[in-house]
């Protein structure tokens, strides 16, 4: 069934067929309609789920962790602001080795207050140890909701993942989306229980752990997180198996062959950059499009062998992390360092929902052609669109 | 070097706590007048941690358990709870 859904109800449809059994937000701009949606379809009865009332994102987060602590599906909704208020129990969440699921309705954090998109909400996160998930459409939106439920609880991972797309762009905006079969998704996605809240077996969770085991604990939580990135391929394509969409993993190419220079972004971004490089390569230029759908764990290994024959990378990143640059330009350089001498041009643009078209795309790519023609060394990270 | 096996969650069997001994960290001990005593049991309520008892019409101090922080002391509503320091020697500046 194809139906035309903005971002939000996609989202909402996808924790109706994931069969969210608990869900656990608070309202804010622009991720609410996903609640309102999933409390639509509680009170239609289309869902079996118990919504909790909360008082803050804080709050919120911290019902949805006792929530799959005791063994239900949980899966919440925020941004910005509420994502920041809710650090520190996303720090619990994932020491705890939790799989709640939660969509992350990317928007500029304050101040100046901003109502508009861009990535600082979630790259602010970056080292929560959550798997960051990152969409370029509501399909995708949909289908990554479904997959990052799985991928969360697999026994080899176990750990909570935040699948994140944009505020108006693509939360607010209709696209035709197809609808797989609930049938399907039950046979994609066991319901997994792991109670650790058990009156027949009483633990005493989130012990005072001293010098001697804290840092085996934070050992295994990074290998876990690590693992999380090989096995979002394979959940992909056993994702595409059943609905016919395969979104690719971690890290997908788009005309790579002979590229000279690759752009790469995430999110919205990605559809737009994709328009540009086929406009680019009708004009003749070699020019390819890396997309990053997983931000953590990066994936550094794949990210390295794709660009390994480019002239030059384009990061393009909906973000700024203070005196450092662009997360993208930053993880890129860290991850191409020692195997390429490629240069990595690092642009910060479309903070705080600044429009960046196909023609912005092409004006920098431009700019990156005649950089390398004068072979001068690539700033740290430049402004573009001021 | 491997790291250690753990449990995936962060937790413990209940009674862990228990196995610590709480005498090192304790800088006075309460000691009880059972003569000012009336067997009235609010320093067994107040103890945050369970280290009293009352045994055969007496109220013990369990010092494995009791952490010196006298609550106990305070909350007794006949005095008979009196704090007394766990280390007798010099305080204070060394004077070499
Ligand atoms: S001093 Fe504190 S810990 Fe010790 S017995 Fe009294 S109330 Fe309990
Ligand atoms: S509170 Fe004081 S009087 Fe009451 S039982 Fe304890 S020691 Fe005795």
């Amino acid at each position: 069934m194809r139906l035309l859904l903005n971002g939000n109800e996609a989202a909402a449809h996808a924790a109706r067929l994931a069969r969210v059994e608990v869900l656990a937000s608070y309202p804010i701009t622009p991720a609410a309609p996903v609640m309102e949606k999933i409390t639509q379809f509680i009170a239609e009865g289309t869902m079996r789920c118990n919504f909790v009332r909360v008082e803050s994102d804080h709050s919120a987060m911290a019902a949805a962790l006792g929530a799959t602590m005791a063994g239900a599906r949980s899966f919440l909704i925020t941004n910005s602001q509420g994502l920041a208020y809710m650090s520190e129990v996303l720090y619990h969440t994932s020491g705890l080795r939790q799989p709640v699921v939660m969509a992350v309705v990317n928007r500029a954090l304050a101040a100046p207050h901003s109502r508009f998109p861009e990535h600082g909400d979630v790259v602010a996160q970056e080292t929560s140890g959550w798997i960051q998930i990152f969409c370029e459409n509501n399909q995708e939106v949909l289908d990554s909701i479904i997959q990052a439920f799985r991928l969360g609880e697999d026994e080899q991972v176990r750990l909570p993942v935040m699948v994140n797309y944009e505020g108006y762009i693509q939360s607010h905006t209709r696209e035709t989306v197809d609808m797989p079969e609930q049938e399907k998704i039950d046979a994609f996605l066991p319901l997994v229980r792991r109670p650790v809240l058990d009156v027949d077996n009483p633990l005493a969770v989130n012990t005072v752990t001293g010098p001697e085991l804290y840092m085996d604990y934070k050992y295994h939580q990074d290998a876990a997180l690590q693992r999380a990135g090989t096995l979002l391929g394979e959940i992909s394509e056993a994702y595409g198996a059943v609905t016919g969409r395969n979104w690719g993993g971690a890290v997908t190419g788009y005309r790579l062959e002979d590229a000279e220079v690759v752009l790469v972004t995430m999110g919205s971004l990605v559809s737009t950059a994709r328009i540009a490089v086929d406009a680019l390569r009708a004009a003749g230029e070699k020019a390819g499009l890396l997309k990053i759908r997983l931000f953590r764990p990066f994936p550094a290994e794949a990210v390295r062998e794709m660009l390994k024959p480019a002239r030059a990378v384009v990061a393009l990143d909906k973000n700024i992390v203070y005196g450092a640059g662009g997360a993208l330009g930053r993880e890129l350089r860290a991850a191409l360092y020692g195997f390429t001498n490629v240069p990595v041009y690092s642009y910060i643009l479309g903070l705080g929902g600044r429009d960046v078209g196909v023609e912005d795309l092409t004006a920098i790519y431009r700019q990156v052609n005649e950089g390398l023609a004068a072979g001068k060394f690539p700033a740290l990270y430049q402004w573009y669109g001021l | 070097m491997a790291a250690k096996e753990l449990p995936v969650v962060p937790s413990a069997r209940p009674g862990t706590m228990a196995a610590a001994d709480m005498s090192r960290l304790r800088e006075q001990r309460p000691v009880i007048d059972m003569g000012k005593c009336n067997l009235c049991r609010e320093c067994l309520l107040y103890c945050p941690d369970a280290a009293l008892r009352e045994d055969k019409n007496e109220i013990k101090v369990y010092l494995q358990f009791c952490k010196g922080c006298g609550i106990c002391a305070l909350e007794c509503p006949t005095q008979a709870i009196t704090m007394v320091g766990e280390y007798a020697g010099n305080r204070g500046f060394i004077d070499k």
